[in-house]
Protein backbone atom coordinates (compact mmCIF):
# COMPACT_ATOMS: atom_id res chain seq x y z
CA UNK A 1 0.00 0.00 0.00
CA UNK A 2 2.93 2.37 0.87
CA UNK A 3 4.52 1.85 -2.37
CA UNK A 4 1.33 2.36 -4.38
CA UNK A 5 1.07 6.00 -2.43
CA UNK A 6 4.56 7.00 -3.17
CA UNK A 7 3.99 7.50 -6.90
CA UNK A 8 1.34 9.82 -6.20
CA UNK A 9 3.30 11.65 -3.42
CA UNK A 10 6.03 12.19 -6.56
CA UNK A 11 3.63 13.43 -8.69
CA UNK A 12 1.67 16.27 -6.53
CA UNK A 13 5.50 17.55 -6.11
CA UNK A 14 6.18 17.36 -9.80
CA UNK A 15 2.95 19.32 -10.13
CA UNK A 16 3.48 21.87 -7.81
CA UNK A 17 6.76 22.69 -9.59
CA UNK A 18 5.74 22.73 -12.68
CA UNK A 19 2.56 25.38 -11.42
CA UNK A 20 5.28 27.65 -10.77
CA UNK A 21 6.54 30.87 -12.67
CA UNK A 22 9.16 29.82 -15.31
CA UNK A 23 11.96 31.94 -14.93
CA UNK A 24 11.74 35.55 -16.77
CA UNK A 25 12.78 36.17 -20.20
CA UNK A 26 16.55 37.12 -20.51
CA UNK A 27 17.34 40.66 -20.68
CA UNK A 28 18.80 41.98 -24.18
CA UNK A 29 21.97 43.74 -23.88
CA UNK A 30 23.96 45.68 -26.19
CA UNK A 31 27.82 45.48 -26.19
CA UNK A 32 29.14 47.88 -28.85
CA UNK A 33 33.14 47.61 -29.53
CA UNK A 34 34.99 49.59 -26.20
CA UNK A 35 36.53 52.84 -27.62
CA UNK A 36 39.93 54.47 -26.98
CA UNK A 37 40.51 57.87 -26.47
CA UNK A 38 43.73 57.58 -27.78
CA UNK A 39 45.24 58.57 -31.53
CA UNK A 40 47.24 57.20 -34.44
CA UNK A 41 49.31 54.13 -34.12
CA UNK A 42 48.14 53.86 -30.36
CA UNK A 43 44.81 54.23 -30.97
CA UNK A 44 44.26 51.47 -33.46
CA UNK A 45 46.24 49.24 -31.06
CA UNK A 46 43.62 49.98 -28.27
CA UNK A 47 41.10 49.63 -30.42
CA UNK A 48 41.92 46.22 -31.44
CA UNK A 49 42.58 45.25 -27.55
CA UNK A 50 38.91 46.67 -27.36
CA UNK A 51 37.26 44.76 -29.46
CA UNK A 52 38.76 41.64 -28.53
CA UNK A 53 37.81 42.03 -25.01
CA UNK A 54 34.16 43.32 -26.69
CA UNK A 55 34.07 39.72 -28.13
CA UNK A 56 34.73 38.14 -25.06
CA UNK A 57 32.24 40.24 -22.72
CA UNK A 58 29.62 39.01 -25.20
CA UNK A 59 31.34 35.24 -25.34
CA UNK A 60 30.87 35.63 -21.52
CA UNK A 61 27.10 37.04 -20.65
CA UNK A 62 25.92 34.35 -23.91
CA UNK A 63 26.83 31.59 -21.13
CA UNK A 64 24.48 32.90 -18.76
CA UNK A 65 20.90 32.07 -18.89
CA UNK A 66 19.82 35.44 -17.92
CA UNK A 67 21.30 37.95 -20.34
CA UNK A 68 20.85 37.98 -24.10
CA UNK A 69 23.93 40.17 -25.86
CA UNK A 70 23.87 41.08 -29.21
CA UNK A 71 26.09 40.17 -31.58
CA UNK A 72 28.97 43.20 -31.58
CA UNK A 73 29.57 45.01 -34.77
CA UNK A 74 32.84 46.38 -34.96
CA UNK A 75 31.86 49.59 -37.44
CA UNK A 76 29.41 50.42 -34.35
CA UNK A 77 32.07 52.78 -33.47
CA UNK A 78 31.63 55.58 -30.85
CA UNK A 79 33.73 58.47 -29.63
CA UNK A 80 35.33 58.42 -25.98
CA UNK A 81 33.05 61.39 -24.63
CA UNK A 82 29.95 59.20 -25.61
CA UNK A 83 31.35 56.67 -23.36
CA UNK A 84 29.52 58.29 -20.33
CA UNK A 85 27.35 60.11 -22.22
CA UNK A 86 25.90 57.09 -24.73
CA UNK A 87 22.82 57.91 -27.32
CA UNK A 88 20.08 56.11 -25.37
CA UNK A 89 17.55 56.21 -28.07
CA UNK A 90 20.05 54.67 -30.43
CA UNK A 91 20.87 51.93 -29.07
CA UNK A 92 17.33 51.84 -27.67
CA UNK A 93 15.99 50.94 -31.27
CA UNK A 94 18.13 47.91 -31.37
CA UNK A 95 15.68 46.58 -28.90
CA UNK A 96 18.29 45.90 -26.08
CA UNK A 97 17.46 47.32 -22.53
CA UNK A 98 20.79 47.48 -21.21
CA UNK A 99 24.31 49.01 -22.73
CA UNK A 100 27.53 48.25 -22.36
CA UNK A 101 29.95 51.15 -22.98
CA UNK A 102 34.09 51.29 -22.14
CA UNK A 103 37.14 52.23 -23.11
CA UNK A 104 41.05 51.30 -23.58
CA UNK A 105 44.02 53.32 -22.98
CA UNK A 106 47.04 52.91 -22.87
CA UNK A 107 49.15 54.57 -20.27
CA UNK A 108 53.18 55.99 -19.97
CA UNK A 109 54.17 53.57 -17.78
CA UNK A 110 53.17 50.65 -20.28
CA UNK A 111 50.18 49.50 -18.91
CA UNK A 112 46.53 49.75 -19.95
CA UNK A 113 42.97 51.58 -18.65
CA UNK A 114 39.96 49.90 -19.05
CA UNK A 115 36.90 51.53 -18.33
CA UNK A 116 33.51 49.72 -17.71
CA UNK A 117 30.77 51.47 -17.84
CA UNK A 118 26.78 50.00 -17.56
CA UNK A 119 23.28 51.88 -18.55
CA UNK A 120 19.35 51.16 -18.30
CA UNK A 121 18.09 52.10 -21.37
CA UNK A 122 14.72 52.29 -20.57
CA UNK A 123 15.39 55.04 -17.64
CA UNK A 124 18.24 56.44 -19.50
CA UNK A 125 20.02 56.36 -16.31
CA UNK A 126 23.83 54.25 -15.50
CA UNK A 127 23.81 51.46 -13.16
CA UNK A 128 27.63 50.74 -12.72
CA UNK A 129 31.00 51.67 -13.93
CA UNK A 130 34.41 50.61 -13.10
CA UNK A 131 38.01 51.16 -13.28
CA UNK A 132 40.82 48.92 -14.06
CA UNK A 133 44.49 49.40 -14.77
CA UNK A 134 45.80 46.64 -15.78
CA UNK A 135 49.41 44.70 -17.76
CA UNK A 136 48.99 44.73 -21.82
CA UNK A 137 48.37 40.71 -21.63
CA UNK A 138 45.61 40.68 -18.96
CA UNK A 139 42.96 42.58 -20.66
CA UNK A 140 40.92 39.22 -20.64
CA UNK A 141 40.64 40.08 -16.68
CA UNK A 142 39.35 42.95 -17.12
CA UNK A 143 36.93 41.70 -19.63
CA UNK A 144 35.81 39.27 -17.38
CA UNK A 145 35.46 41.93 -14.42
CA UNK A 146 33.41 44.11 -17.08
CA UNK A 147 31.15 41.38 -17.72
CA UNK A 148 30.74 40.68 -13.99
CA UNK A 149 29.38 44.65 -13.29
CA UNK A 150 26.83 43.78 -16.65
CA UNK A 151 25.57 40.62 -15.02
CA UNK A 152 25.51 41.94 -11.40
CA UNK A 153 23.65 45.19 -12.57
CA UNK A 154 21.10 43.04 -13.91
CA UNK A 155 20.47 40.11 -12.03
CA UNK A 156 21.85 41.10 -8.80
CA UNK A 157 24.21 38.11 -8.39
CA UNK A 158 27.74 38.27 -8.70
CA UNK A 159 29.13 37.42 -12.15
CA UNK A 160 31.34 34.13 -12.40
CA UNK A 161 33.52 35.23 -14.93
CA UNK A 162 36.76 36.30 -13.28
CA UNK A 163 36.41 32.58 -11.03
CA UNK A 164 38.61 29.68 -11.30
CA UNK A 165 37.96 26.08 -12.32
CA UNK A 166 40.47 23.47 -10.10
CA UNK A 167 39.85 20.00 -11.32
CA UNK A 168 41.81 16.94 -11.35
CA UNK A 169 42.93 16.05 -15.07
CA UNK A 170 43.16 12.57 -16.18
CA UNK A 171 45.25 10.30 -18.98
CA UNK A 172 44.88 6.93 -19.48
CA UNK A 173 42.79 4.36 -17.26
CA UNK A 174 42.69 1.78 -14.79
CA UNK A 175 46.09 2.09 -12.69
CA UNK A 176 47.84 3.50 -15.41
CA UNK A 177 45.72 6.95 -14.75
CA UNK A 178 47.38 9.79 -14.56
CA UNK A 179 46.11 12.42 -12.55
CA UNK A 180 47.58 16.03 -11.77
CA UNK A 181 45.43 18.99 -10.33
CA UNK A 182 44.65 21.29 -12.87
CA UNK A 183 43.82 25.24 -12.31
CA UNK A 184 42.52 27.41 -15.35
CA UNK A 185 39.96 30.39 -16.06
CA UNK A 186 36.39 29.82 -16.08
CA UNK A 187 36.65 30.40 -19.72
CA UNK A 188 38.98 27.90 -19.89
CA UNK A 189 42.28 29.84 -20.22
CA UNK A 190 45.38 29.92 -18.50
CA UNK A 191 45.14 25.80 -18.13
CA UNK A 192 48.03 25.20 -15.94
CA UNK A 193 48.75 21.72 -13.92
CA UNK A 194 49.52 22.63 -10.15
CA UNK A 195 50.65 18.95 -9.15
CA UNK A 196 53.11 16.61 -10.73
CA UNK A 197 52.47 13.29 -12.39
CA UNK A 198 53.74 10.73 -9.73
CA UNK A 199 50.74 9.27 -7.74
CA UNK A 200 47.01 9.55 -6.88
CA UNK A 201 45.39 13.03 -5.73
CA UNK A 202 41.71 13.71 -5.77
CA UNK A 203 39.54 16.36 -4.08
CA UNK A 204 41.16 19.95 -4.94
CA UNK A 205 39.20 22.56 -3.26
CA UNK A 206 40.40 26.06 -3.67
CA UNK A 207 40.55 29.03 -1.34
CA UNK A 208 37.45 31.19 -1.61
CA UNK A 209 39.77 34.06 -3.05
CA UNK A 210 41.96 31.90 -4.81
CA UNK A 211 45.94 31.66 -4.09
CA UNK A 212 45.67 28.66 -1.76
CA UNK A 213 44.48 24.99 -2.74
CA UNK A 214 44.05 22.02 -0.35
CA UNK A 215 43.69 18.80 -2.01
CA UNK A 216 44.36 14.44 -1.25
CA UNK A 217 47.36 13.23 -2.06
CA UNK A 218 47.80 9.38 -1.93
CA UNK A 219 51.70 9.95 -1.89
CA UNK A 220 52.17 8.79 1.64
CA UNK A 221 50.35 5.34 1.16
CA UNK A 222 47.63 6.30 2.79
CA UNK A 223 44.84 9.50 1.61
CA UNK A 224 46.25 12.84 3.28
CA UNK A 225 45.18 16.08 2.62
CA UNK A 226 47.71 18.90 1.43
CA UNK A 227 47.17 22.41 1.38
CA UNK A 228 49.09 23.93 -1.94
CA UNK A 229 50.22 27.84 -2.10
CA UNK A 230 49.88 29.02 -5.48
CA UNK A 231 52.16 31.69 -5.54
CA UNK A 232 55.26 30.31 -3.89
CA UNK A 233 54.24 26.80 -4.80
CA UNK A 234 55.19 25.62 -1.03
CA UNK A 235 53.31 22.79 0.63
CA UNK A 236 52.45 21.21 3.21
CA UNK A 237 50.52 18.61 5.17
CA UNK A 238 47.48 19.98 6.64
CA UNK A 239 48.06 18.02 10.25
CA UNK A 240 51.43 17.20 11.12
CA UNK A 241 51.10 13.62 12.47
CA UNK A 242 50.01 10.20 10.62
CA UNK A 243 46.21 10.09 10.02
CA UNK A 244 43.91 9.33 7.10
CA UNK A 245 42.31 12.47 6.46
CA UNK A 246 40.31 13.47 3.47
CA UNK A 247 37.19 15.91 1.95
CA UNK A 248 38.66 19.13 2.94
CA UNK A 249 36.52 22.56 2.45
CA UNK A 250 37.68 26.25 3.14
CA UNK A 251 35.73 28.28 4.85
CA UNK A 252 33.98 31.38 3.43
CA UNK A 253 36.53 33.53 4.65
CA UNK A 254 39.35 31.22 4.05
CA UNK A 255 40.64 31.18 7.25
CA UNK A 256 39.42 27.74 8.73
CA UNK A 257 39.48 23.67 6.46
CA UNK A 258 36.82 21.42 7.27
CA UNK A 259 37.74 17.86 6.48
CA UNK A 260 37.07 14.40 7.42
CA UNK A 261 39.83 12.08 9.61
CA UNK A 262 39.50 7.90 10.18
CA UNK A 263 39.73 7.52 13.84
CA UNK A 264 39.79 3.26 14.27
CA UNK A 265 36.48 2.39 12.16
CA UNK A 266 35.19 6.21 12.62
CA UNK A 267 35.21 9.50 9.88
CA UNK A 268 34.16 12.13 11.92
CA UNK A 269 34.54 15.87 10.79
CA UNK A 270 36.92 18.51 12.12
CA UNK A 271 38.29 21.74 11.66
CA UNK A 272 41.53 23.33 11.92
CA UNK A 273 43.21 27.28 10.89
CA UNK A 274 43.92 27.06 7.14
CA UNK A 275 47.09 28.00 8.45
CA UNK A 276 48.14 25.22 10.99
CA UNK A 277 47.57 24.36 14.77
CA UNK A 278 45.52 21.99 16.66
CA UNK A 279 42.17 20.14 14.58
CA UNK A 280 38.78 20.61 16.72
CA UNK A 281 36.51 17.55 16.53
CA UNK A 282 33.37 18.10 15.63
CA UNK A 283 31.06 15.07 15.13
CA UNK A 284 31.26 12.30 17.29
CA UNK A 285 28.80 9.39 15.67
CA UNK A 286 29.71 6.34 15.08
CA UNK A 287 30.26 5.47 11.10
CA UNK A 288 30.58 7.82 8.22
CA UNK A 289 30.47 11.82 8.90
CA UNK A 290 32.26 13.15 5.52
CA UNK A 291 32.40 16.18 2.74
CA UNK A 292 31.74 19.16 5.21
CA UNK A 293 30.84 22.32 3.37
CA UNK A 294 30.51 25.84 5.48
CA UNK A 295 27.05 27.89 4.79
CA UNK A 296 28.43 31.61 3.32
CA UNK A 297 27.86 33.24 6.81
CA UNK A 298 30.57 30.63 8.19
CA UNK A 299 28.51 29.65 11.00
CA UNK A 300 26.84 26.11 10.07
CA UNK A 301 27.98 23.30 8.20
CA UNK A 302 26.33 20.38 6.22
CA UNK A 303 27.74 17.28 6.04
CA UNK A 304 26.47 13.38 5.02
CA UNK A 305 26.38 10.46 7.32
CA UNK A 306 25.54 7.31 7.25
CA UNK A 307 24.39 7.08 11.02
CA UNK A 308 21.31 6.39 9.80
CA UNK A 309 22.21 3.10 7.91
CA UNK A 310 22.19 5.07 4.85
CA UNK A 311 24.29 8.29 3.65
CA UNK A 312 21.80 11.27 4.51
CA UNK A 313 22.27 14.95 4.67
CA UNK A 314 22.75 17.01 8.17
CA UNK A 315 23.55 20.80 9.04
CA UNK A 316 25.03 21.64 12.49
CA UNK A 317 26.51 24.39 14.21
CA UNK A 318 29.87 25.57 12.97
CA UNK A 319 31.27 24.50 16.47
CA UNK A 320 29.47 20.68 16.06
CA UNK A 321 26.81 21.51 18.09
CA UNK A 322 22.69 21.68 16.77
CA UNK A 323 23.04 18.64 14.43
CA UNK A 324 19.88 18.05 12.28
CA UNK A 325 19.34 15.73 9.29
CA UNK A 326 17.77 17.72 6.34
CA UNK A 327 17.36 14.52 3.56
CA UNK A 328 14.50 12.26 3.77
CA UNK A 329 14.06 10.70 0.84
CA UNK A 330 14.39 7.01 -0.73
CA UNK A 331 18.00 6.44 -1.74
CA UNK A 332 21.41 8.03 -0.48
CA UNK A 333 22.54 11.55 -0.21
CA UNK A 334 26.30 12.41 -0.46
CA UNK A 335 28.98 15.29 -0.74
CA UNK A 336 26.62 18.29 0.16
CA UNK A 337 27.84 22.08 -1.00
CA UNK A 338 26.21 24.90 0.07
CA UNK A 339 25.32 27.80 -2.41
CA UNK A 340 27.04 31.15 -2.25
CA UNK A 341 24.28 32.85 -1.89
CA UNK A 342 23.05 30.52 0.74
CA UNK A 343 19.66 29.44 -0.72
CA UNK A 344 20.62 25.96 -1.76
CA UNK A 345 22.39 23.14 -1.15
CA UNK A 346 23.42 21.08 -3.55
CA UNK A 347 23.83 16.89 -3.67
CA UNK A 348 24.76 13.70 -5.65
CA UNK A 349 21.47 11.59 -5.17
CA UNK A 350 22.04 7.92 -4.92
CA UNK A 351 19.66 5.18 -5.95
CA UNK A 352 19.07 2.69 -8.17
CA UNK A 353 19.11 4.72 -11.11
CA UNK A 354 22.56 5.78 -10.30
CA UNK A 355 24.07 8.61 -9.79
CA UNK A 356 22.58 12.47 -10.36
CA UNK A 357 22.73 16.02 -9.11
CA UNK A 358 20.35 17.35 -6.97
CA UNK A 359 19.35 20.85 -5.00
CA UNK A 360 17.62 21.18 -1.84
CA UNK A 361 17.49 23.71 0.91
CA UNK A 362 18.32 23.61 3.96
CA UNK A 363 15.69 23.56 5.85
CA UNK A 364 14.87 20.17 3.63
CA UNK A 365 12.49 21.48 1.56
CA UNK A 366 12.37 22.31 -2.36
CA UNK A 367 14.16 19.21 -3.09
CA UNK A 368 15.15 18.83 -7.04
CA UNK A 369 17.18 16.31 -9.11
CA UNK A 370 18.73 18.41 -11.93
CA UNK A 371 20.84 15.82 -13.80
CA UNK A 372 19.85 12.13 -14.88
CA UNK A 373 22.74 10.67 -14.36
CA UNK A 374 24.04 7.43 -14.02
CA UNK A 375 27.50 8.44 -13.04
CA UNK A 376 27.40 12.00 -12.05
CA UNK A 377 29.16 13.37 -8.76
CA UNK A 378 30.92 16.39 -7.11
CA UNK A 379 28.55 19.10 -7.22
CA UNK A 380 30.35 22.35 -7.89
CA UNK A 381 28.56 26.14 -7.53
CA UNK A 382 29.50 28.49 -9.44
CA UNK A 383 29.76 32.11 -7.43
CA UNK A 384 26.50 33.32 -9.44
CA UNK A 385 24.93 30.42 -7.62
CA UNK A 386 23.00 29.90 -11.07
CA UNK A 387 25.11 26.96 -12.17
CA UNK A 388 26.80 24.00 -10.90
CA UNK A 389 29.49 21.74 -12.45
CA UNK A 390 30.00 18.42 -11.75
CA UNK A 391 31.83 15.31 -12.60
CA UNK A 392 29.89 12.81 -15.38
CA UNK A 393 31.17 9.34 -15.82
CA UNK A 394 30.68 7.36 -18.98
CA UNK A 395 30.58 3.36 -18.70
CA UNK A 396 34.07 2.78 -19.13
CA UNK A 397 35.23 5.29 -16.12
CA UNK A 398 36.33 7.62 -17.97
CA UNK A 399 34.87 11.05 -16.80
CA UNK A 400 34.30 15.08 -17.78
CA UNK A 401 33.21 18.15 -16.50
CA UNK A 402 29.50 19.80 -17.03
CA UNK A 403 27.49 22.46 -15.91
CA UNK A 404 24.20 22.46 -15.84
CA UNK A 405 21.81 25.82 -14.63
CA UNK A 406 19.12 25.26 -11.88
CA UNK A 407 16.18 25.21 -14.47
CA UNK A 408 17.48 21.84 -14.86
CA UNK A 409 17.76 22.11 -18.49
CA UNK A 410 20.28 19.69 -20.45
CA UNK A 411 24.20 19.67 -19.03
CA UNK A 412 26.83 21.42 -21.05
CA UNK A 413 30.34 19.57 -21.27
CA UNK A 414 33.06 21.67 -20.78
CA UNK A 415 35.95 21.50 -22.85
CA UNK A 416 39.24 20.63 -21.32
CA UNK A 417 42.36 18.72 -22.34
CA UNK A 418 41.58 15.86 -21.07
CA UNK A 419 39.20 13.91 -18.87
CA UNK A 420 38.23 16.02 -15.69
CA UNK A 421 37.09 14.55 -11.98
CA UNK A 422 36.27 16.73 -8.68
CA UNK A 423 35.66 19.98 -10.08
CA UNK A 424 35.99 23.19 -7.58
CA UNK A 425 34.64 26.50 -8.49
CA UNK A 426 36.42 29.89 -6.47
CA UNK A 427 34.64 32.84 -5.95
CA UNK A 428 35.26 35.92 -7.32
CA UNK A 429 39.08 36.81 -7.91
CA UNK A 430 40.06 40.69 -5.64
CA UNK B 1 43.12 -17.95 25.99
CA UNK B 2 45.81 -19.09 23.53
CA UNK B 3 44.28 -22.36 23.06
CA UNK B 4 41.17 -21.36 22.38
CA UNK B 5 42.05 -18.48 19.81
CA UNK B 6 43.90 -21.29 17.96
CA UNK B 7 40.71 -23.76 17.90
CA UNK B 8 38.32 -20.80 16.65
CA UNK B 9 41.11 -20.60 13.80
CA UNK B 10 40.82 -24.10 13.13
CA UNK B 11 37.23 -24.22 13.26
CA UNK B 12 37.58 -21.61 10.54
CA UNK B 13 40.08 -23.37 8.46
CA UNK B 14 37.80 -27.10 8.12
CA UNK B 15 34.97 -24.26 7.17
CA UNK B 16 37.23 -22.43 3.97
CA UNK B 17 37.64 -24.07 0.97
CA UNK B 18 39.48 -27.53 0.47
CA UNK B 19 42.68 -25.24 -0.97
CA UNK B 20 43.52 -24.79 3.16
CA UNK B 21 45.52 -27.38 4.16
CA UNK B 22 45.54 -28.58 7.53
CA UNK B 23 47.67 -31.85 8.06
CA UNK B 24 46.48 -34.15 10.98
CA UNK B 25 42.76 -32.99 10.86
CA UNK B 26 41.70 -34.94 8.18
CA UNK B 27 42.01 -38.25 7.27
CA UNK B 28 44.00 -38.51 4.01
CA UNK B 29 43.39 -41.14 1.25
CA UNK B 30 46.89 -41.97 -0.52
CA UNK B 31 44.81 -39.92 -3.64
CA UNK B 32 45.44 -37.19 -1.24
CA UNK B 33 48.49 -37.52 -0.05
CA UNK B 34 49.97 -37.88 -3.71
CA UNK B 35 48.01 -34.43 -4.65
CA UNK B 36 49.30 -32.96 -1.43
CA UNK B 37 53.03 -34.31 -2.05
CA UNK B 38 52.63 -32.51 -5.87
CA UNK B 39 51.47 -29.11 -4.20
CA UNK B 40 54.20 -29.51 -1.93
CA UNK B 41 56.75 -30.05 -4.45
CA UNK B 42 55.38 -27.57 -6.84
CA UNK B 43 55.01 -24.88 -3.40
CA UNK B 44 59.27 -25.53 -3.38
CA UNK B 45 59.59 -25.67 -7.16
CA UNK B 46 58.44 -21.86 -6.64
CA UNK B 47 59.67 -20.37 -3.99
CA UNK B 48 63.06 -21.39 -4.83
CA UNK B 49 62.47 -19.49 -8.08
CA UNK B 50 61.58 -16.57 -6.12
CA UNK B 51 64.06 -15.12 -3.34
CA UNK B 52 63.47 -12.60 0.23
CA UNK B 53 60.10 -10.81 0.23
CA UNK B 54 58.68 -12.39 -3.28
CA UNK B 55 58.85 -16.27 -2.18
CA UNK B 56 57.60 -14.58 0.99
CA UNK B 57 54.59 -12.79 -0.58
CA UNK B 58 54.11 -16.34 -2.97
CA UNK B 59 54.14 -18.48 0.49
CA UNK B 60 51.89 -16.29 2.03
CA UNK B 61 48.98 -16.54 -0.80
CA UNK B 62 49.44 -19.75 -0.76
CA UNK B 63 49.13 -20.86 3.25
CA UNK B 64 46.58 -18.86 3.20
CA UNK B 65 44.06 -19.72 0.31
CA UNK B 66 43.54 -15.80 -0.71
CA UNK B 67 44.98 -12.30 -0.12
CA UNK B 68 41.93 -10.63 -1.43
CA UNK B 69 38.40 -10.96 0.65
CA UNK B 70 35.36 -9.34 -0.53
CA UNK B 71 32.14 -7.29 0.88
CA UNK B 72 28.84 -6.93 0.10
CA UNK B 73 27.58 -3.95 -1.54
CA UNK B 74 28.35 -1.22 0.83
CA UNK B 75 28.59 -3.41 3.75
CA UNK B 76 32.21 -3.54 6.39
CA UNK B 77 31.38 -6.50 7.32
CA UNK B 78 33.11 -9.34 7.00
CA UNK B 79 31.74 -12.64 5.66
CA UNK B 80 32.17 -16.41 6.73
CA UNK B 81 34.18 -17.33 3.60
CA UNK B 82 36.38 -13.95 4.46
CA UNK B 83 36.48 -14.71 7.88
CA UNK B 84 38.11 -17.86 6.86
CA UNK B 85 40.93 -16.68 4.78
CA UNK B 86 41.84 -14.21 7.73
CA UNK B 87 41.89 -17.06 9.57
CA UNK B 88 44.62 -18.88 7.52
CA UNK B 89 46.58 -15.58 7.11
CA UNK B 90 46.80 -15.05 11.09
CA UNK B 91 48.13 -18.54 11.21
CA UNK B 92 50.74 -17.52 8.85
CA UNK B 93 51.14 -14.01 10.86
CA UNK B 94 51.69 -15.52 13.93
CA UNK B 95 54.65 -17.90 12.53
CA UNK B 96 56.32 -15.02 10.53
CA UNK B 97 55.97 -12.29 13.12
CA UNK B 98 58.89 -10.11 11.42
CA UNK B 99 57.03 -9.89 8.27
CA UNK B 100 54.81 -6.59 8.23
CA UNK B 101 51.73 -6.51 6.08
CA UNK B 102 49.41 -3.79 5.36
CA UNK B 103 45.87 -4.37 4.71
CA UNK B 104 44.51 -2.09 2.40
CA UNK B 105 40.72 -1.04 2.12
CA UNK B 106 38.64 -0.69 -1.32
CA UNK B 107 34.89 1.09 -1.50
CA UNK B 108 32.88 0.36 -4.01
CA UNK B 109 32.73 2.09 -7.61
CA UNK B 110 29.43 2.88 -7.27
CA UNK B 111 29.64 5.03 -4.25
CA UNK B 112 30.31 9.06 -4.00
CA UNK B 113 34.34 9.41 -3.57
CA UNK B 114 34.79 10.30 -0.13
CA UNK B 115 32.05 8.07 1.40
CA UNK B 116 34.13 5.17 -0.56
CA UNK B 117 37.65 6.43 1.15
CA UNK B 118 36.04 6.12 4.52
CA UNK B 119 34.05 2.07 3.49
CA UNK B 120 37.34 1.66 2.46
CA UNK B 121 39.25 2.48 5.34
CA UNK B 122 36.49 0.91 7.44
CA UNK B 123 36.60 -2.34 5.90
CA UNK B 124 40.61 -2.31 5.92
CA UNK B 125 39.97 -1.66 9.94
CA UNK B 126 37.52 -4.45 10.60
CA UNK B 127 40.34 -6.81 8.94
CA UNK B 128 43.06 -5.40 11.20
CA UNK B 129 40.77 -5.78 14.42
CA UNK B 130 39.90 -9.52 13.11
CA UNK B 131 43.56 -10.44 13.10
CA UNK B 132 44.58 -8.88 15.90
CA UNK B 133 41.83 -10.95 17.22
CA UNK B 134 43.46 -13.99 15.51
CA UNK B 135 46.50 -12.87 17.86
CA UNK B 136 48.42 -11.42 15.22
CA UNK B 137 50.34 -8.33 17.12
CA UNK B 138 49.02 -4.51 15.92
CA UNK B 139 52.26 -3.47 15.60
CA UNK B 140 52.72 -6.21 12.46
CA UNK B 141 49.73 -4.68 10.10
CA UNK B 142 49.73 -1.24 8.99
CA UNK B 143 46.46 -0.40 6.72
CA UNK B 144 45.36 2.46 4.22
CA UNK B 145 42.41 3.04 1.84
CA UNK B 146 42.13 3.33 -1.81
CA UNK B 147 38.62 4.15 -1.87
CA UNK B 148 37.41 3.91 -5.42
CA UNK B 149 40.29 5.36 -6.95
CA UNK B 150 42.23 2.25 -8.24
CA UNK B 151 39.16 0.35 -10.14
CA UNK B 152 39.16 -3.54 -10.54
CA UNK B 153 39.34 -4.94 -7.19
CA UNK B 154 35.65 -3.96 -6.18
CA UNK B 155 34.90 -4.19 -2.67
CA UNK B 156 38.11 -5.63 -1.35
CA UNK B 157 40.37 -5.98 1.13
CA UNK B 158 44.08 -6.91 0.00
CA UNK B 159 46.63 -8.29 3.02
CA UNK B 160 50.05 -7.83 1.28
CA UNK B 161 53.39 -9.04 2.78
CA UNK B 162 55.46 -5.81 2.26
Amino acid sequence: MKLRFLPLMLLGIAGAAAAQPGPPAATVIAVPPLTSPDGGTKGNQMLQVGWDATQLIVADLKQTAEVMPLTPKRDDYYSYPEVTAPSFSKWRSTGAKVLVTGFVQSRSDGRLTVGCYVYDLEKGRELARKGFVIGPSDWRRAAHKCSGLAYTAITGAPGMFDTEIAYVAQTGIGDARIRRIAIMDSDGYSHRYVTGAGGIVVTPRLAPKGGQLAYVSFAQGEPNVRVLDLGSGHERPLLSGPAMTFAPRYSPDGSRIAFSMMLGSNSDIYVVGSSGGPPQRLTTSPGVDTDPSFSPDGGKIVFESDRSGSQQLYVMNADGTGERRISFGAGWYASPVWSPDGQWIAFTHRGADGRRIGILKADGTGERLLTTGPGDEGPAWAASSREILFQRANTVGRSGLYEVALDGSEPRQMTIPQDGADPDWSGVMD
Amino acid sequence: MRRKLLWIATLGLVASSASAQLPGLRKYTPADRQRQQQQNDQQKAEQSALTGADALRADFAAQSGATTVYFGSDSVILAPQARAFLTAQAAWLRRHPDVPVRVEGYGDSGDTRDHALAVGARRAEATRDFLMLMGVPAAQVSMTSWGKERPGLGRAVTVLVQ
